[in-house]
């Protein structure tokens, strides 16, 4: 695996449509509209901020691997297409599995915890209560120890029973041979220090930063497998809120806080000072991410119900169709509907 | 207590080591004080006795967070659990939490952005404090190579309280840093301690080569032949990779350190270095300070270094064990402009202040304003100090001086390079030491360096060994 791989991928699914930086901005995992709207049309939530620290050179670079590998080219409106080539080689890129959308950045607020609470148990195990947490970020530091308050961190058991959770989850995961190195290469312990990028780079013959990659979308595997696994407890404990708790874009975010607050929506369009368009787009928005939108504020149980029976009498959601049904109700509420009772609208 | 007693019954030791009584004698007594003690020479003892010995709290500034908790951590680890760190790491309810319990502490360790709060500064003011001790005190002199403008305010905090004594403690110091330690932090007729900086178990080679290719060849000859750990300095993060990877290939147990790591790669790298699963780190020099390994045998620069007195303190990490060590210098006739570049490119320029000066008034956010004026963010901290107390046209003469002094200090380092005498003695005698007694090992001028001390070692190849995950996994948690 490596970013031009990943970029390919990405590309044969924009093919066309968008700008070669569309590609970055996902990667980063930028939340503005334009980004996220693709993410959704385009099916590429699980490359979304995979790499919230990529250099803009370091995509130029895999970009220009592309071109002169003949895999992709630029059109004229300077939209990025994939060649013939590209196409044969995108299917023979083995399918990844990522979960951008659902962590963005926090499976490695994960990994944190647990190289802490492994070094920590590790050491105590080892009758060595002062060592040199690598891990320096203090809410990581404050997590751990509170996690570990109580417990008998000394006890080898203790040590043994985080050891069995890692192993099963690890097997379970599917993560690669080369992956499961990574992971258990980048924990530290008595005796054993983690090992830096460029030394597993070196011994695995990868460039450090593919190796990065796989250690993301492991994270993204493992975590996957936590989420699923009763009999994970302290594995679960540590990845507690670490999925991202909402989807909205940080200017829905805002509206969302003052609709809370009891505003209603024209008052939100004054105080934000923003257009009444704007604003409903955001609660439509929250009619698609929160299940507990109060959709009857907007409109009755009644016109729910029928418009719902509509959709599935019509097979359409195209808005203009079901507009023509119901003349009382305004394209706004048809959207909340939509929203909060399908999840797509159109 | 009798101090004796307390050396035993606290910490363990039958007696001092050189030069601690006399600055713990003096620190007891109530004056302010100046102890220059090397590295390695027990510092930390000369604060932490007199706080068993005088009645409140001991506050002690430090200038490096990592630093800071590490001290605390090893205070902790030996049985002293009224101790605390206050630095910016804290989260607001704990230092709310830690402010409102103040006077439960014996040691508060306090870094100068903090101690500049307010609220902070209030609340200290409200226990009893029994004694000020100012940590790496060189920090705060502008001539220094370590310059803290935060440094230079704590002065002024001190000024007009009924304070207790004030220690301030460095490794290395010339005339003008012990003035400038003196002067801005005010101490009143200050007994001031200098212990020698010798080292005797050190020897010294400077060696000229032709080229950088030949700086290459060289030390991966060295250290193909002769024992670790070490540590080579290089001048840029670049070069620091770059001859990393070449040592690599030639077998040899290295790696990079450098500010531009991830934290948790730079983390492992100096563990790995202390435990002895790497033998060699190619480092800018961000690498060093609160690493405690006693055995490092040499230290290579290959770059000409800023001031002497920066390298004295590089130098000063081999051989803290005794044991024969040595320090070599490699340096060719390009380095010279070199390294006055990246010294002069620290600073402020004039252009730049006053293109910086009138973006500020323009109302432009000062990150943005320093950015655009491409100043550096130490540059523009000295900056920010200097303008609050004087004109633009001083702080522009002043940085000229800054200039001109650090120009001085490279000279004086070229002189060192360049001169045939002893350069144990040159050394020294910079720190205003005169009489040396040379040891058997003493330097490449006096043609006792290159002596194969390190015959029959060996050296240190790579042996770090990837695992198995379930052997690694077993390995960690049993």
């Amino acid at each position: 695996m490596n970013l031009s791989s990943i970029l390919v991928t990405i590309i044969s699914r924009i093919d066309g449509e968008r700008k070669i930086y569309a590609g970055f901005h996902l990667l980063r995992g930028k939340r503005s509209g334009q980004t996220l709207q693709d993410v959704e049309y385009y099916g590429l939530k699980e490359f979304f901020g995979i790499l919230p620290k990529l250099s803009i050179e370091r995509f130029d670079e895999a970009v220009k691997q592309l071109v002169d590998a003949g895999f992709i080219s630029t059109m004229d409106d300077s939209f990025v297409r994939l060649t013939e080539k590209g196409r044969d080689i995108v299917t023979e890129i083995p399918s990844f599995r990522f979960n951008g959308w659902d962590y963005r950045g926090g499976e490695t607020i994960f990994f944190g915890r647990l190289s802490l609470m492994v070094q920590t148990v590790s050491h105590f195990k080892a009758g060595e209560k002062s060592f040199m947490p690598v891990q320096k970020d203090r809410d990581i530091q404050y997590f751990v120890k509170s996690l570990l308050h109580n417990r008998p961190i000394g006890d080898p058991a203790f040590a043994g029973e985080i050891g069995k959770e890692l192993r099963l989850c690890i097997t379970r995961s599917g993560i690669n041979d080369k992956q499961k190195i990574i992971i258990t290469h980048r924990l530290s312990g008595f005796g054993l220090t983690g090992w830096t990028w460029d030394q597993l780079g070196d011994n695995l013959k990868l460039n450090p930063f593919d190796v990065r990659l796989l250690f993301i979308e492991a994270l993204h595997m493992l975590l996957a497998v936590i989420t699923k696994s009763s009999d994970l407890p302290l594995l679960r404990k540590i990845a507690e809120s670490v999925k991202v708790s909402t989807y909205l874009t940080d200017s829905s975010v805002k509206t969302k806080q003052l609709f809370n607050q009891g505003l209603s929506l024209e008052d939100i369009v004054a105080a934000r000072n923003l257009k009444t368009s704007t604003i409903e787009d955001h609660f439509v928005e929250m009619s698609i991410n929160d299940s507990d939108f109060p959709l009857t504020d907007f409109v009755s149980d009644g016109d729910i119900e029928a418009v719902i029976e509509k959709v599935k009498e019509m097979g359409t959601r195209r808005l203009r169709l079901l507009k023509s049904e119901f003349e009382a109700l305004s394209y706004f509420q048809l959207r909340l509907i939509l929203g909060a009772r399908t999840g797509v609208v159109n | 207590m009798e101090i004796h007693g307390i050396l035993k019954g606290k910490f363990g030791f039958d007696q001092f080591r050189t030069g601690q009584e006399a600055v713990i004698r003096d620190v007891i007594a109530g004056k302010d004080t100046l102890a220059i003690l090397p590295t390695g020479s027990g510092k930390s003892l000369c604060y932490q006795l007199p706080a068993y010995v005088l009645e409140g709290t001991v506050l002690i500034i430090s200038p490096l967070v990592a630093l800071m908790e590490d001290q605390v951590a090893i205070m902790k680890k030996n049985g002293e659990k009224r101790v605390v760190a206050l630095n910016s790491f804290l989260s607001y309810s704990d230092k709310n939490r830690i402010l409102g319990e103040l006077d439960r502490y014996k040691f508060i360790f306090i870094s100068p952005e903090m101690l500049l709060q307010q609220n902070v500064a209030l609340r200290l003011r409200s226990i009893n404090l029994s004694l000020f001790v100012v940590d790496e005190a060189h920090c705060i002199s502008q001539w220094g190579f370590d310059f803290r403008p935060d440094y230079l305010r704590i002065g002024e905090l001190f000024e007009g309280l009924a304070r207790p004594g004030i220690l301030a403690l460095t490794a290395t110091a010339d005339d003008k840093v012990k003035n400038d330690i003196c002067r801005y932090l005010r101490l009143q007729a200050p007994a001031v301690h200098q212990q020698s900086l010798d080292r005797p178990a050190i020897s010294y080679s400077i060696i000229k080569v032709d080229n950088g290719m030949m700086k290459t060849e060289w030390i991966t000859n060295r250290i193909s032949s002769t024992p670790g750990p070490g540590i080579i300095y290089v001048a840029s993060r670049k070069r620091a990779d770059e001859l990393s990877s070449l040592l690599q290939e030639e077998g040899i147990s290295v790696a990079s350190y450098h500010a531009g790591k991830e934290q948790e790669d730079r983390a492992f790298i100096q563990e790995q270095f202390i435990t002895g699963e790497i033998g060699w780190i190619c480092a800018t020099n961000a690498f060093g300070m609160g690493i405690h390994k006693n055995n490092i045998r040499q230290v290579i620069h290959e770059h000409i270094p800023h001031a002497i007195s920066s390298y004295i303190q590089e130098v000063g990490r081999a051989g803290r064990d005794g044991e024969q060590s040595q320090a070599t210098m490699l340096y060719s006739d390009d380095d010279e402009g070199r390294t006055r570049f990246i010294v002069q490119d620290d600073i402020p320029q004039e252009d730049e202040i006053r293109n910086y000066e009138s973006l500020l008034a323009a109302n432009i956010p000062p990150d943005e304003a320093a950015d655009l004026a491409r100043i550096s963010e130490t540059g523009r901290r000295i900056i920010d100090y200097y303008t609050e107390r004087m004109s633009m046209e001083d702080v522009i003469s002043r940085m000229k001086e800054l200039l001109r002094e650090k120009e001085m200090q490279l000279q004086k380092i070229l002189r060192l390079i360049r001169s045939e005498t002893c350069i144990r003695e040159e050394i020294l005698g910079f720190f205003g030491e005169e009489s040396v007694e040379k040891p058997k090992y003493c330097c490449s001028a006096c043609g006792t360096a290159e002596v194969h001390w390190h015959i029959g070692q060996q050296p240190i190849t790579f042996d770090k060994r990837m695992m198995d995950w379930e052997e690694r996994l077993n390995g960690l948690l049993g």
